[in-house]
Order: C-alpha cells, then sequence, then structure tokens
C-alpha cells in the first residue's frame, strides 16, 4: 500500500458529503426502503426470467427494425462492435458513458485495428486524454482537479489554457461537438433493456447520449443482459430511484427511451461475459441487481480515502470486487477483498439492497479454496483462535510480561520498525493485568460454591476478556443494580475473525465450542457488535446446526435490553443528576448496520446522561479498526482515524460513546497518541460510572 | 385548483434545475415574448422544430434556420421546441420524438425555447406512462423514441462543480401557455 493521496482523500470527502445531503433532501418524504424493495423485487423478478426477457427484447427490437446480437464474451463484443463499424465504413467512433464498454476493454480492441474512439462524457474524455482508466462509475475524472484538466487539454490543444472551469467545459463542448459530427457510428450503453417494446432507457446528465445515438449514421448499443426490465413502468420506478440513489439528483437532465425503426441503423449487442453463471449461482446472483448507481462508492469509508485507482480492477469498491471476480477472474478481485472493511454502510445506501459485505466474505472463501494461498490469518485463526488453551496460555504470558513491557496507561510500549506503521497512529493496549473470567472467578469463589448457574449469560468477546475487562464488569455491575444475576461467558474466541477472512471452517470450529458454551443460558446479553453479528448472522449460517439457530432468538445487545426492558426504571434512576461534560455518540459499524440498534443506544445514553448527545459529523464512518483491516491497510486505517477524531474534536464534546470494543480500542489509542483530551467509553462503562455516582 | 398546484410545483421543481420560466396567457403572447428575446439575444438563427407549427406572420418575420442536413443545425443560435408533457414532481418536460430533427432542435442550439401547453402538467411520469409505453409501439413513426428533459445540459465532471451547457443547452427557458380546447397549436 503506497501513501494515502491527500489531494484525493479532500475531494472525495467533500463529495461524499454533499451527495449526502442531496441525496437526503431528494428522498425527503419518500420511502427509500418501500422504493428499493420494490425495485427489489421488480429486478430479482426480471433475473428470473432473464432469458425469456431477452428472447422477447431481441424478438421486439428486430421487428422494430435493429439488428440484435449476442455476445458472450468481451472478446465477441468487441469484436461485434468492430465488424458493425467495418461495415458500415466507420473509421471514427463516438461513446457516450459505458461501463460495459470499460469491462470488455473496446477502446484498445478498436485502437488496435485501425478505429479511432473518443469518449464523449466530459469525465470519459478527461480521463482518456490523460490515458488513464475512470476512477468513479458516475464521476470518472473524480481524481483529477481543474489543475491537472486544464495541463490534460491544453497538451491536446497546443495552447496554454486557464485553470477556469467554465472555460474548460466550454471547450470541451467545443471539441467534442466536432468529433460527434465527425464520428461515422455512435456507441452507447443502456441503464435498461425494456422487453415489452424492444427500447432501451439511456440516462445522462450532459447530453452527450442523445447526440451520440441522433448524430451519426449508426447506432450501436452495448449493453449486459442484466439491465432488462420487463415494461416501461418497471424502468419508470428504476428512473425513481437511480438518479436521486447516483447523484441526489430528483432526475437527470436526460432520459432517452429508444425504440427501433427500420429508418434507423441501430444495433444492439447483448453482453453475457458470465452473468449467465452469476445468475446460477444462488449465493451470488444478487450482484446482477446492481443498476450501477454507484452510491455504495460514496458512502464506502476505504474508497473514500484511496479512490478508484486502488480499489477497482475496471468495476470499483466492494460491489466493483464481486463483479470482477465473475467477470475478470478471481485472481483480480483477490487484493480487492482486502480493502473491504466489511463496515455495510454500502448496503444502507445500495438502490437494490445488495448484501455487498455478506457477498465479499463469501468470495473470500471461495478464493482460499481455489487459490490456497498460505496466509499468516489462517495461522492465527486455526492454530491459535481456534484453540482457547494456546489462546489463554498466550495471553498469560502476555500478562506475566506486562510490567516490562507495557507503559502508562496499560499501553503497549511504542513499537521499533517494521511494526511501527501499526502503531503510529494509536497507542495499542497490553492486555489486562487479570482477564474478566478470572476477575469475576474470583470475586465468586467468595462466595458459597456449589450455587446454581445465572441464566443471563454477558458475553463480551476477546477484547472485552483481555483488554476491557472493566467494561465486563462494569457491565455486570449495572445488571445487578438493576436485579439481574448475570455470568460472564467462557472465554472462547466467537470466530469472527476467522468467517470475516473467509477461514469457514476454523471459523465454525471456534463457533461451535461457543454455541455449546452458552448453550444453558435463557438470554445471552453482548457488549461487542462484531461478536454479536457473527452469533446472530454469520455464525448460524456457517455452523447450520439447530443449536446455532436457536442461540440467535437469545442473543441481545447490553444495551437494546436495558432499554427494552429497565427504560422508566433508568429515567427514574437518572432523572435528577444530569451529567455535567459534553459527550458524543460513535457509531460502531455492525451495531448500526447490522444490528440496527444505534438508535436505542443514544436514547439509553440520554436517559442516562439526562441530556441531549453532540452528534459528530460522519458518526457511522468507520473509525478504521475493521479487525485485521488495520494490519493489512494501516495507512488506511490511520487516515480514517484520523477523520474520526477530527469529527469528535469538532463536535466539542468531552467524552466519547460507542458500542464496540473495538472501535473502544482504536479511537482511545488514537486520542492517546494525539494528545487528545477527550474519554472514550463504552455504553456499559458510563451506565455504571452514572448508577454508582452519588446525586 | 389542482392545475394551479400542478403549475406551481412545475414551475419550482423546473427552477431548481435551472431551466428559466416563464408564464403567458396565450400561446400568442409565448410566441411574442419569443420574438422579443430572440432581438435581444441578438440570435441570427433559429431552428424550429418540425412539430411546432408557428404562424405564417412568425415564420416570416423570425430568422428561422431552414437546415437540409444535420450539420446546418450547428448554424442555430436557438432553438425552439414543444414539450407534450410536463411532470411537476420533476420539473421535467416530455417530448414523444418522431424524427431526428426534433431530437437535435431540442439538444443542439445553446438556448432551447421550449413551449408548454399548462394544461399538459401532469403530477408524475406515472400518469403518462401508458402514452409514453404506446409511443413506443408506434411502428409506424420515422423515429419512435421518448426524451424527458429537466432543466439545461449539466456536468460537475471537474471538481464536482456544476457547470451548465456541456453538450445541449447552456439555458432552457420554458414558455409556458395558457392553451384553448381547440386550435392551430394543439399537440396530438
Amino acid at each position: 500500500m503506497k501513501k494515502i493521496d491527500r489531494h484525493l482523500r479532500r475531494v472525495l470527502k467533500e463529495f461524499s458529503k454533499s451527495y449526502l445531503q442531496k441525496r437526503e433532501s431528494v428522498f425527503a418524504g419518500m420511502d427509500f426502503e418501500t422504493l428499493r424493495t420494490e425495485l427489489v423485487e421488480i429486478k430479482d423478478g426480471a433475473l428470473s426470467r432473464c432469458e425469456e426477457l431477452n428472447a422477447l427484447f431481441e424478438a421486439k427490437a428486430r421487428q422494430g427494425g435493429a439488428k440484435v446480437y449476442h455476445a458472450s464474451d468481451s472478446a465477441e463484443a468487441n469484436r461485434l462492435v468492430y465488424e458493425v463499424a467495418k461495415e458500415r465504413g466507420a473509421r471514427f467512433l463516438v461513446k457516450s458513458k459505458s461501463m460495459v464498454s470499460e469491462e470488455t476493454g473496446l477502446n484498445e480492441f478498436l485502437l488496435r485495428r485501425g478505429i479511432e474512439v473518443r469518449e464523449t462524457d466530459l469525465g470519459e474524455w478527461i480521463v482518456q486524454l490523460a490515458g488513464e482508466p475512470p476512477t468513479h462509475m458516475v464521476m470518472p475524472a473524480i481524481h483529477l482537479t481543474r489543475k491537472d484538466v486544464a495541463r490534460i487539454f491544453s497538451r491536446r490543444l497546443g495552447k496554454n489554457l486557464p485553470e477556469d472551469i467554465p472555460t474548460l467545459v466550454a471547450i470541451a463542448r467545443h471539441e467534442l461537438r466536432q468529433e460527434i459530427f465527425r464520428a461515422g457510428a455512435g456507441l452507447t450503453g443502456a441503464n435498461a433493456l425494456i422487453a415489452e417494446s424492444g427500447s432501451i432507457m439511456v440516462v445522462t446528465n450532459e447530453g452527450n447520449g442523445r447526440l451520440v445515438s441522433t448524430i451519426p449514421p449508426v447506432h450501436i448499443v452495448l449493453a449486459s443482459i442484466e439491465k432488462i426490465l420487463p415494461t416501461i413502468k418497471d424502468a419508470l420506478l428504476l428512473l425513481k430511484l437511480l438518479p436521486r440513489n447516483a447523484t441526489g439528483q430528483t432526475i437527470t437532465s436526460y432520459v432517452s427511451f429508444i425504440a427501433p425503426s427500420p429508418h434507423q441503423d441501430l444495433h444492439i449487442i447483448l453482453l453475457d461475459n458470465h452473468r449467465s453463471e452469476i445468475l446460477a449461482d444462488p449465493t451470488f446472483k444478487e450482484i446482477l441487481r446492481c443498476v450501477k448507481c454507484s452510491a455504495c462508492l460514496n458512502v464506502c469509508p476505504v474508497y473514500q480515502i484511496v479512490g478508484g485507482k486502488k480499489y477497482a480492477h475496471i468495476y470499483m469498491g466492494g460491489i466493483g470486487t464481486l463483479l470482477t471476480a465473475w467477470i475478470h477472474g478471481l485472481k483480480e478481485s483477490r487484493d480487492l477483498t482486502d480493502f473491504c472493511l466489511g463496515c455495510h454502510r454500502c448496503e444502507a445506501f445500495c438502490a437494490t439492497k445488495i448484501r455487498i459485505a455478506d457477498l465479499v466474505i463469501a468470495l473470500r472463501e471461495r478464493l482460499h479454496e481455489e487459490l490456497r494461498k498460505p496466509s499468516w490469518k489462517k495461522l492465527a485463526f486455526d492454530g491459535v483462535l481456534a484453540r482457547p488453551n494456546i489462546t489463554q496460555a498466550l495471553f498469560s504470558s502476555a500478562r506475566a510480561s506486562r510490567p516490562v513491557l507495557s507503559r502508562k496507561g496499560g499501553f503497549v510500549r511504542n513499537l521499533l520498525p517494521p511494526f511501527k506503521k501499526y502503531d503510529r497512529f494509536r497507542s495499542l493496549p497490553w492486555p489486562a493485568a487479570i482477564s474478566l473470567s478470572q476477575q469475576v472467578k474470583e470475586k465468586s469463589s467468595q462466595k458459597e460454591a456449589g450455587e446454581r448457574r445465572a441464566k443471563i449469560v454477558l458475553f463480551g468477546g476477546c477484547l472485552v476478556e483481555h483488554f476491557y475487562p472493566e467494561v465486563g464488569l462494569d457491565a455486570l455491575s449495572v445488571l445487578a443494580k438493576l436485579g439481574y444475576e448475570a455470568t460472564p461467558a467462557e472465554a472462547v474466541c466467537c470466530g469472527f475473525p476467522a468467517a470475516n477472512s473467509g477461514f469457514r471452517s476454523a471459523a465454525a470450529k471456534t463457533f461451535r465450542k461457543l454455541v455449546a458454551g452458552l448453550e444453558d443460558a435463557d438470554v445471552v446479553l453482548t457488549l461487542c457488535p462484531t461478536c454479536t453479528t457473527m452469533l446472530t448472522h454469520l455464525g448460524p449460517g456457517i455452523l447450520g446446526t439447530q443449536k446455532a439457530k436457536q442461540l440467535v432468538e437469545k442473543v441481545t445487545p447490553f444495551s437494546r435490553f436495558l432499554l427494552k426492558k429497565e427504560k422508566s426504571k433508568l429515567q427514574v434512576l437518572f432523572s435528577s443528576r444530569p451529567f455535567l461534560k459534553s459527550a458524543t455518540y460513535h457509531d460502531s459499524c455492525h451495531h448500526k448496520f447490522v444490528l440496527q440498534a444505534a438508535q436505542e443506544s443514544r436514547e439509553l445514553l440520554e436517559i442516562a446522561l439526562g441530556k441531549r448527545l453532540e452528534e459528530m459529523e460522519d458518526s457511522d464512518s468507520c473509525c478504521g479498526f475493521g479487525g485485521t483491516f488495520s494490519v493489512s491497510h494501516p495507512e488506511v486505517s490511520e487516515s480514517l482515524l484520523e477523520d474520526k477524531i477530527e469529527s469528535i474534536r469538532n463536535s466539542g464534546a468531552k467524552l466519547v460513546a460507542l458500542d464496540c470494543p473495538g472501535c473502544l480500542m482504536q479511537i482511545r489509542g488514537g486520542c492517546e497518541r494525539k494528545g487528545e483530551g477527550f474519554e472514550v467509553k463504552h455504553t456499559a462503562q458510563i451506565l455504571a460510572e452514572r448508577l454508582h455516582t452519588k446525586s | 385548483m389542482v392545475r394551479a398546484r400542478l403549475e406551481e410545483e412545475f414551475i419550482a421543481k423546473a427552477a431548481a434545475m435551472d431551466a428559466e420560466i416563464e408564464s403567458f396567457s396565450s400561446i400568442a403572447d409565448a410566441l411574442a415574448f419569443a420574438s422579443r428575446f430572440l432581438k435581444q439575444q441578438d440570435i441570427k438563427n433559429i431552428a424550429v422544430s418540425p412539430d411546432v407549427l408557428l404562424p405564417p406572420a412568425e415564420m416570416s418575420e423570425w430568422p428561422v434556420l431552414k437546415p437540409e442536413k444535420k450539420d446546418d443545425y450547428l448554424a442555430a443560435g436557438a432553438g425552439l421546441v414543444e414539450a407534450d408533457y410536463g411532470i411537476s414532481d420533476t420539473g421535467t418536460l416530455v417530448h414523444l420524438d418522431r424524427n431526428d430533427e426534433e431530437k437535435i432542435v431540442w439538444t443542439l442550439p445553446p438556448i432551447c425555447l421550449c413551449l408548454l401547453d399548462k394544461r399538459r402538467i401532469v403530477q408524475d411520469l406515472g400518469a403518462v406512462a401508458e402514452v409514453l409505453s404506446a409511443h413506443l409501439f408506434l411502428t409506424s413513426l420515422e423515429v419512435r423514441q421518448v426524451s424527458l428533459v429537466t432543466g439545461p445540459s449539466r456536468t460537475a465532471d471537474i471538481e464536482g462543480r456544476l457547470s451548465l451547457g456541456v453538450h445541449g443547452p447552456s439555458r432552457l427557458v420554458i414558455l409556458l401557455f395558457e392553451g384553448k380546447t381547440s386550435g392551430s397549436h394543439e399537440k396530438d
């Protein structure tokens, strides 16, 4: 991983901020969830009849006068475009934006055969002149500044152009208009293929799609088969969502529905390129619902740091990783899978509810199965985390060396190169002197032996067990104060790190032990949303046993449990004791996007604090911990943490509340390293402190 | 009341997408405005879409371009078109294209003047879905396409900053007029 491009990071961050504001405004008064559910039904219905609807489209388009071709792969699609152009005597072809043509490598193919190609979308033209690939599906030149564009245009025109956007746009208009009139053929993609009328829908803002499809004598459409929709009504629903979700516009400036006519020279190439294989795969077929709105990129914390030059093969981001694996091959997707934090933020914005993060995990599993590359992760998961005795032994020896290797505050002494990159931006904690389960055991041994096992089990996860036992003790004390007797779960890893990295068998081995240990519990309260995700979402699927499924019903996040069961009591307990400092809340990824528990935590904290929380900007953007992610990509982790700390600082709060021990480790460590004065605490700690503060 | 609300919403939404909107009580007033506009803007050539039927008086006074081939449209300083529908939800103009010339007049000149009968403003695209669909089935037409146009041509491809007119018009002037129950300007 190379250095982070500061300029790109700033541009992408600003773009994302403005996108989120515009998106919120255009969806005001609309129910995004209902709309996207409807679109999913339409897309799934169309995909289940993909072959039949494509056949109907073809028949109707042919009836209308179009020539329709089938391309099984990129090479065939490129050859078909070339042959149409050659047959029509077109030596020069203009294009409106088409990701499918990027997928097939059309420009290079045609160029090698003597056909000149000109992109006409402004962003695409800029990157074409720069000799670079697009870095965003909607904003291809998002990584370039006006200075870059002025330099690129100056080089093309052989004169010195000003770094002024309106001037540069006017130059593009003038230049491209001449090119469009000079072209022998125009190529567009299609945002939808409408089966009932054999027509296509093309969505643009610039109007280049209209010119490219109208001015040159030949119009070639290159579209992939999953764009099929049964009727124009379905396309209109897509149109309701696509621009709103893509750019925060109610609609784009131009939308064209083009049905063929015998008076026009229209050629439609329908590309498969492994899509039929995707459709036949029960796990991955939903990726073909993608409407290329790019919302997932616009909210992806990693994409916002590294951009589409690094986080892309041809298609970008998480969805791009999945498409790459199928279309361009598993090997091409291997490095990309490492970029996904697994934060699930993209899924909250996806127009068609694609489970991107879960599918990236499934892809990692396939990569391990098929490529069988050795990995340090496999050793760690199989050899250590899946074996509680070895894990305990390692932590025991770490504890023994705590006086030597830790420094003030319980942090690890500063690391030296080559490990410096892992703690340069955050102080890492040394394991606690005594683990949670040991501390509880010592306390209960003072009580009489042989008492019955409590029905409520507290599962804190490895970080609470070994690094932050105080969080577990505080949770237990809160429960005790409210009249609940709870015991901590046996110290066993939940298996999430292995599952998330795609090591299914190691995850199953670990998770099975945990399920057995929790079998007798009536209620399992959790302190770590990531572990909870394993217990309720990933684990049962991996293990597939009845016991694992039964466990799901028993598991509740600690804060959700308290709010649901003890809201009134807590309101009374805290009513006369407002907290003096201002506090803010960091949304931990799994807590918000998987467990949907963020608002409950806020409500609980506001009851406990007796005041409103100060909201920070991008409270739901990842802090950069991401488990092994911060080891694989420390530079990205560092950038995300910098942004998070800046947001906290700007909120003016003195206390940061959160619900995930991983975020606690990252943000507290970052604050310590930077000498920031605010406290960072788990919700359980804040509740315990508030309950035990005398009024 | 419903019509007034639709018109009001259409104007607000179209303006939000950078269209300029003028409202008139008759098509004659709208055309008179267009006439003054051409003079004020010093427009030497105006391309008129084949489906706009200008009264002979205007035709003789206006500098109407008489193109023979597509390239000739490049000389037009403005285009005059008429929309089939207006969509109040989004401020969108709907045109049922019947030939390439209509599409060119809508897109190529730097200024697009668009007539729209106020009675043809509907709430949303769903209200005209059947009409749009039917148009796409009219195999007898030279071109059977549907265009939805909302504001002028726009791009934010350089640093995310909005610029108008990168390919299509940089100004879209919508001339809303009060149509009559029947008359020479009644759209099909």
